[in-house]
Order: C-alpha cells, then structure tokens, then sequence
C-alpha cells in the first residue's frame, strides 16, 4: 500500500536535512559508524592480527534457533581466533532471497544454510565456493546418502547440515486395535488395505481417516522414486513425469481420497503439514507422512503409541533426503573462507551432530556419529529415530537443477489442481511438462 | 404497519452487521483466546472456545525468547520515524497538488499514482543495493528512509485539502499568511480526520511489516517485533503455537490500544470522505 519512493535525490535531501530531526532514530552511535564506514567487510577481517569475524545465517525458528545459536556460542568459546556472528533470516525461501540479495550488493555471509533443491541453483549462479580445496578428503566423514545433493558439476559445494527425510508415522495402539500389523504396511497395496481398515464412518460423515498426507512435492518424490521413475532426466534438463511412474502417485492418492480412506489435509504449504500432524495427534488420522524433523515434538505430544515406519514400497522402497546443508560464499576474503570451512567443520563433526540430532530429530550427518556409543545407547532407547537413517538405504538426492525452486512450485500446483478434480491425472501432468520445460529451457 | 416494516428492517441490518462483525472479531478472539491455552488444550479436539487453564507463563516465554525490549523500541522508532518523515513530504506535495497550478502537474501526479500501484517487494533489490552502497543495510536508516514519502499519503491529503473551501485560503491571503502558514496553521488542522487515519494506516503498515525488516537488517539491535515474533515459529513442525500467540498479542497490542483513542477520528475521515 505505501511504495517505496526510488528517487535517490530525495533520499539524499531527506538524509542530510531530516538527521538533526531524526537523531533519536539511529540504533546506536556504534552501529551506525561502523556500517557507513565500513564498504563491505568488517576491517578487522582483512588484517592477520586479531580474530577473523564472519557472518553466518540460518533459518530454523524457535528451539531449533536457540539450539543453533548454543552451538555458534560453544564454537566462539573454544576457536579465540574466529567470531561467528549468528542471525535467524527467516525459513528457507526467505533466507534464500536474502543471501541472493546480498551477494548482488556485496554484504553476504561467509556461511549460510540452503535448502538442499536450492544448492544447485546456487552453485550455478556462481554464488557458491568450491570446498574440495579446503575439505581435503574430509568429507568422506559424511553419510554418503547424504552428500548427493553437494556436489554441483563435479563440485564439492555444500555440507549436511540439518538433514531429514519422510517418514510413515503410525497409531500403533490404533493399528493393534484394528488387528493390523502394528509395524504398518510395507507396500502401497498394504497401505490402502489398512487405510480401508482404519477408517470410520457414522452415517455419510467420515469420522476417521486411515491416512493423510500434505500433497506436497516432497512426498511426491519419495513416490516417484518408489516406482522406479525420476523427477528430472540424468542431464537435469527434462522434466520426466509423463509417464507411468509419474502417474502413479496421484491415482493413488486421489483412489484414497475418492474412497473416503485418505483425508487431503487443507492449507498452502506448510500449513497442511500442520493440520495432518494435528489430526495424527488428535487421533483423526491413523497414518501419516510426514518429516523426521518433526519426531521429537510428536513424541512429546502423542498419547498413544506412535511408531515411525519406511515410507510403504511401490516396486521398490525409495525416498528423497531433505532439509538444509551449510555453503560457504564465493566472495567471502580467504581469511573469512578459511574461519568459515573451520566452522562449517566443526558443526558437522561427530561431536557436535550427535546432541544436535538428539535434541532437534534430524538426523547425525556423519557415519562415526551413527556408530558412536551414545547414537546407539540412544537408538536402543528409541528406536523410532533410527528408522530415517536405516531408510537412507533407499535414499535419493532431490533433483538438481538451477530451476527447481520455481519447477516445484509448478509441480505442485498441478498435484492440487488434480487432488482436487480441477483436472484429471493426465491433463496435469501434461501441464506441469509443458510449464516445467520451459522453466529448465532458461 | 409502515414502522413494523420499518423496525424489522432495522433488525435485519442490525442482525447482518453483527454477523459481519463476528467475523472480523472471531480471529482476533482465536488468537487471544489460544495465546492463553497450555499446548495439549491447543492441540485438542473439537477445541475450546476458552481456555480450560489460563496460562499466562505463555507471555513470558514469548517475550523472554529474544531481546524483545529492544524490538519494541526499534519497533517504535521505525514506525515514529516514517510517520514524521511522511508527513514532512506529503503535506507540502500534497497542498501543491491541490492549490497550485504549474507546468507537468498532471504528470507528476501521475507519476505518484504510478507509485501507488508498485508493490514494494518488486524493487526491493535496486533499493537494498542502493542503501547496501551507502553502508545503510543493517541500521534503522534502512528500514525508515525507503518509506520517507508517501504516495498514498500524497494522494489521500490531495483530495482532503481540495474540500477545502477557497474562501478560506482567500481570506488568509487577505490578512497577509504566508504560504507556510496557511498549509501548517489552516489546511492541516482542517484535514485532522484525514490525517489520523493516515497515520494510523502507515503506522499500523509499518509496525507489522516483516519483509522489509527482514531484508534489511542481519543483528538483533536493529530488528523489530515482527521478525522477533517470527522466530518463535519452527520451520519443520514443533511449532508452540501458544507461545506465538501470545507473541502477537504483543504485537497487537499498542495498536489496539491507538485504534481505540482514535476511533472518533478515523469515522470522522469516512464521513467526511465520502460528503
């Protein structure tokens, strides 16, 4: 409603005029001088004596945050020669604008996170630093099935970070009373027949739901791949769900809901995670997918016996890794690079993955960590937190290309518009091709 | 028989603006009503309409999760900061539109009704470049100097300080005001309604902005409740929901409280819009 007024002139005027009147406004004499003075690096991270400063941006809220900035703060404590100066941007599209933002005007972090699809838009802009230089063979401490989505051309550009995939969530108590087997269904058919199973109807209105999920284009994928398909072609240039494999999660998913078994959560994005997740809690619903991201808080809220299950196999079990991975930026000085792969390392080392993986329910990111004493004491313990990484087995990297971002976007829109009878299975994904390739022909 | 009709119509119009009110309120209830909620009572089904315990420790961690002292003040000085500038550079715009006559006035009225139409988000980058070469980014300059001018508030004075009858300003010239004077001392006070509602608009615009913020500031000492509030939420589920809640009902509250001081005001500024 108020725009934004380009004109540099009045900017000025109103600059060197309204100061007297605006003095109060600066945030403090400190911050201020240091921002005009400065052009766009600290000064002290060009000069050897005293500690190099870097900048380093994530986009995880609320516990995760602080459990974030605990770590950045351990970090500071033990390296005297590096600061880190942490800062929350937002989720992961905000901070991807805002990292994009700043690197066009020359104030980028040293080190930020990015949403595994978004690495290899980044890489391909030239955005990125290639780490093999730095990590020398380190980075063969990774999960292998993790690091698919690193590597852009040949290029080592990213490290796991706060990594998850789906999951199927299930009411044990839910499935024991309906004398299923209370380890969930193992197969597609499975699925159906124990969503028939779980369902409840009184009169014409359905009061239970055997399963939901968010349509949404990550669990999409995980389908996909369990049909033996692909997203995108081995070049990354072609959109290849045309075809049978492509198909075939929508006819599943809209058969379920056409028979009353699966509910189609409402809401843009993220907010039909949210109502599957509620309606799992409020036992509406008796198998959902969702992230392994969200093990903890569902632990800690369901009141029954909740197990995690492998997402149910078509021709073969398959599933897509998500969640974020940590970059360092190409035009960071190569002191600030040097303090920001020390930092990126630290992070990702056994020591630090295995209570962050433990507090947050993503998973530890090395392989030492999966065979520490502790990951397993408390795998033992709960034995639900090892099904993602077991299920890494069947893992693939989600699709890589510079315009995936915006591809998904449009995916995902024809996945609703044919959940929700506005078209039929081929006229969208006939669509979405059409829309798709032009995108990747950019 | 012609007041029955009379009075049942006057039911219905009372019954329908009820229902429109309900509403608008509800959400606002909602929120108030789940801000004091303990998790499990949010998660519930069917849910309550009030909460079963009042938990009031829900503000507390809200506002013990950041340094919200400090987005408060920034919040204020933000929001302060581009109210006095917008009016500084759209009174005098405003009343040279509507009182002068000088060549390419359409035109530069037009230009402003252009503005008008452009979202910010759409030219935020040459913007945060632009203040990113001054050394602006990450300071309230930033965040204040973009919304200096204002061309819904040149746009909304206009049209208030047309409604002004010449005679007055005939008068003033008689008795030998000034130019400056006639626009502070005579077009201000009468356009009041006007420019309340004005201000209200912009600060209320302002204080929950979160897009420009976020963009234009990396530390907490220069960040604002919105961005502080959105930090509550978790990006892979786990949301307390409660807890943000009660977040923006800190949010709110300044601006419930402005709202109800100046309500006689900004229903005097439809009146007076639409004679």
């Amino acid at each position: 409603m108020f725009s934004l007024k380009k004109t540099g002139t009045i900017l000025c005027a109103l600059t060197i005029g309204l100061s007297g009147v605006l003095a109060g406004c600066g945030s403090s004499g400190k911050e201020q001088s240091t921002s005009i003075g400065s052009t766009s690096q600290p000064a002290a991270s060009t000069e050897s004596s005293g500690p190099v400063q870097i900048d380093f941006w994530y986009a995880l809220g609320g516990v995760r945050g602080k459990t974030i900035e605990d770590m950045v703060k351990k970090f500071n404590e033990t390296h005297k020669d590096i600061i880190v100066k942490p800062a929350y941007q937002g989720a992961y599209q905000e901070n991807h604008s805002k990292v994009l933002a700043s690197v066009a005007a020359g104030n980028n972090p040293d080190v930020t996170m990015v949403e595994i699809a978004s690495i290899a838009a980044f890489a391909d802009a030239k955005v990125l630093e290639d780490l093999t230089p730095y990590s020398q063979g380190d980075e063969k401490k990774y999960i292998p099935g993790l690091m698919k989505n690193s590597y852009w051309n040949d290029k080592l550009y990213a490290v796991p970070f706060n990594r998850s995939t789906p999951l199927l969530y299930i009411n044990r108590d839910m499935l024991k009373e309906a004398g299923l087997d209370s380890n969930g269904p193992k197969t597609w058919d499975e699925l159906v027949s124990f969503s028939q199973k779980l369902s409840k109807k009184e009169g014409d209105k359905i009061t239970r739901y055997g399963f939901s999920t968010p349509v949404d284009i990550w669990f999409y994928e995980a389908l996909v791949f369990q049909g033996g398909g692909n997203i995108l072609s081995e070049n990354g240039k072609e959109l290849t769900i045309n075809n049978e494999a492509g198909k075939a999660p929508l006819e599943l998913w809209s058969k379920m809901v056409k028979e009353g078994i699966m509910k189609n959560p409402p809401g843009e994005n993220y907010n039909a995670w949210d109502v599957a997740e509620q309606d799992f809690l409020n036992q509406k619903v008796g198998m959902i997918f969702t992230s392994t991201g969200s093990l903890t808080e569902l632990k800690k809220n369901a009141k029954f016996d909740m197990g995690a299950a492998f997402l149910p196999a078509n021709k073969t079990f398959g599933t897509p890794t998500g969640g974020a991975n940590l970059v360092m930026l190409a035009k960071s000085t190569d002191a600030e690079k040097k303090a920001a792969w020390e930092f990126m390392k630290w992070m990702t080392d056994t020591e630090q993955t295995v209570p962050w993986s433990i507090a947050s329910g993503y998973m530890p990111v090395t392989t030492e960590a999966i065979d520490s004493a502790e990951m397993k004491a408390f795998y033992e313990k709960e034995p639900n937190f090892k099904v993602a990484v077991d299920q890494l087995q069947y893992g693939y990297p989600r699709p890589m290309a510079p315009g995936y971002k915006e591809l998904q976007d449009v995916i995902q829109k024809e996945l609703q518009r044919a959940m929700l009878g506005q078209a039929t299975v081929d006229e969208a994904m006939q669509t979405a091709t059409e829309k798709g390739s032009k995108l990747l022909k950019k | 028989m012609y007041r029955v009709v009379l009075a049942s119509r006057k039911t219905v119009e009372w019954i329908g603006l009820l229902i429109v009110a309900f509403l608008f309120v509800f959400p606002f209830l909602w929120m108030a009503s789940t801000a004091f909620k303990t998790m499990p009572e949010v998660r519930q089904f069917p849910p309550t309409l009030l909460p079963e315990t009042w938990e009031w420790s829900n503000f507390a961690q809200a506002w013990e999760s950041g340094p919200f002292l400090m987005y408060t003040w920034n919040s204020i000085l933000v929001a302060v900061g581009i109210l006095v500038l917008q009016f500084l550079t759209a009174v005098p715009a405003a009343y040279a539109f509507a009182r002068y006559k000088f060549p390419g006035r359409n035109l530069l009225f037009g230009l402003v009704l252009i503005v008008l139409m452009i979202p910010g988000q759409v030219i935020f980058l040459p913007i945060y470049v632009q203040l990113s070469g001054w050394g602006l980014v990450n300071t309230l300059w930033s965040l204040i100097l973009p919304y200096a001018a204002s061309a819904f508030g040149i746009f909304l004075l206009r049209q208030a300080f047309m409604q002004v009858p010449d005679e007055v300003i005939e008068a003033a010239r008689l008795d030998n005001a000034s130019e400056w004077k006639i626009m502070w001392t005579i077009m201000v006070p009468m356009a009041k309604p006007v420019l309340v509602t004005f201000g209200l608009f912009s600060f209320i615009y302002h204080w929950n902005d979160y897009f420009w913020p976020l963009i234009m500031t990396n530390s907490d000492e220069v960040r604002t409740l919105p961005i502080g509030i959105s930090s509550l939420h978790m990006s892979d589920g786990g949301t307390l929901w409660n807890v943000m809640m009660a977040g923006n009902m800190i949010l709110i509250l300044p601006i419930l409280v402005i709202f109800f001081v100046a309500q006689r005001h900004i229903i005097k500024a439809f009146i007076y819009q639409s004679k």
